[in-house]
């Protein structure tokens, strides 16, 4: 295969943390503990102006909660004026049917929602915050309304991986038709939590067996992944664009002051978008290079699935061991 | 309208530095009919179109006629507007079958 840059001029995504602020204080989040100072709208523009020049052709909004933002609607509009394919992931707290026609308006293209159960008080529990479950489906619902597509995500985790085809069926009842089951990332509160929220590597492994049977069973909705090692599974049959952790290859972070870091779970700054050349640091900085090139260590070397997973999840490894390059402590193998 | 239109559900970019590249290698006469200089993206899947159909494809904004398109590519190339039709008209022919180009 090709080096990544060779391929990619730029990410085809920039995941963009415009504030850590939240009004949730989630079981799983890797950011409540997370403080930055945060771009002024005109900074914000000049960051869209660099993604459009160098070709970027995706941003989501993440956190944080986007829409704590009050100018998140004038920064979206801009962006999308200047074409670039915008969406968001929000806690849904904030988004009634007002809010929803005017992220329509201003350009949004898709909307996710969390939603980490098909209980109520399950939800509400993880969440830390009653009523957020009873919010979160009435934002899907005002965004059907409008006629905004709403995806549904949700981090798996010990309190629903039992459960994902009722969260599946959420989804249907409320007119999604995308939905996403993250894996858990154990950074921030999650690395804290994990011993209560994260499944053992055996229960990963049956858990994407039986995913990923569903998945080939369904046709009225997409179900989607984005753990990397996964791709150890034969059944797992994708063709990804990339192997291994798409972060770093098609996808960036950006912080709310402009930092970019190789995903948001990965707390290792490569640059300042603001502040040096983009090109340079894609096309040049060390670390980039080395989740890009990963080497096969501990376990992994040897792993006849290697060329596939790459080791799993790069922010995972890290996070646990320090080391990009040490086996996804998820991993079954 | 029949002049052939990008499908809006396509998001698309030019990949100069391979472009770029790929015009070098031109020059030096080697073939670089397999060569990606644009990726097209729809719903996850990635596709690639070479230097000549890649320039098609930035021609397609549902202004120009297959004629215009011809004659713009024949500049391009340096070769009679005629040598290039053809190949114009399969392109398009091909990527309306797949939906990418539709009629503007
Ligand atoms: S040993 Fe390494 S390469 Fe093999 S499946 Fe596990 S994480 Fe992936
Ligand atoms: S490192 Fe892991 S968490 Fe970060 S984008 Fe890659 S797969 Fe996702």
């Amino acid at each position: 295969m090709a080096e990544v840059t060779e391929m990619f001029s730029a990410p085809l995504t920039f995941n963009w943390t415009l504030s850590y602020r939240c009004n949730f204080v989630c079981e799983h989040c890797y950011s409540r503990d997370e403080e930055c100072p945060e771009l002024a709208i005109q900074d914000i523009k000049r960051v869209v102006d660099i993604l459009v020049e160098q070709q970027v052709p995706f941003i989501n909004f993440g956190g944080g909660e986007p829409l704590i933002r009050k100018d998140l609607y004038e920064v979206a509009e801009y962006a999308s004026k200047r074409g670039l394919n915008v969406s968001m992931n929000t806690n849904g707290w904030l988004l009634d049917e007002v809010a929803a026609q005017r992220l329509k308006d201003v350009g949004f293209k898709s909307v996710g929602i969390s939603i980490d159960s098909s209980e109520a008080s399950v939800h509400d529990a993880f969440r830390n915050m009653p009523g957020s479950y009873e919010k979160a489906v009435r934002g899907l619902d005002a965004l059907r309304k409008v006629g905004l597509k709403s995806t549904m995500s949700s981090v798996i985790s010990r309190i629903n991986y039992q459960a994902f085809r009722e969260l599946l069926d959420l989804a249907r009842e409320h007119g999604v038709n995308q939905v996403y089951l993250h894996n858990f990332k154990c950074s921030g509160r999650g690395l804290k939590n994990r011993e209560e929220l994260d499944l053992t590597p055996a229960e990963w492994q049956a858990f994407y067996l039986e995913a990923l049977a569903v998945k080939h069973q369904t046709d009225d909705l997409t179900i989607s992944f984005d753990d990397p090692v996964i791709a150890s599974l034969p059944e797992y049959q994708e063709k990804t664009m990339v192997k291994g952790s798409s972060c770093g290859k098609l996808s960036l972070h950006l912080r709310p002051n402009g930092d970019i870091t190789p995903c948001g779970f990965i707390p290792v700054v490569v640059g300042n978008i603001l502040k040096e050349d983009f090109e340079k640091i894609w096309f040049d900085s060390p670390v980039l290079k080395a989740m890009r090139a990963k080497e096969a260590t501990g376990k992994c070397a040897g792993c006849s699935a290697f060329d596939d997973c790459q080791g799993g999840c790069t922010a995972r490894a890290f996070a646990t061991t320090g080391d990009f390059n040490q086996p996804d402590p998820h991993c079954w193998k | 309208m029949n002049n052939p239109l990008r499908s809006p559900d396509i998001v698309w970019r030019v990949e100069k530095r391979r472009q770029a590249e790929v015009l070098k290698a031109l020059e030096a006469g080697e073939d670089v009919d397999d060569s990606g200089t644009v990726i097209l993206l729809q719903s996850g899947m990635m596709h690639q179109l070479n230097l000549v159909g890649g320039l098609i494809w930035q021609q397609c904004d549902g202004q120009q006629t297959l004629a215009a398109i011809a004659a713009e590519l024949a500049r391009e190339f340096s070769v009679e507007q005629e040598e290039v039709e053809s190949d114009v008209d399969e392109f398009v022919t091909d990527l309306k079958e797949r939906g990418w180009l539709i009629n503007g």
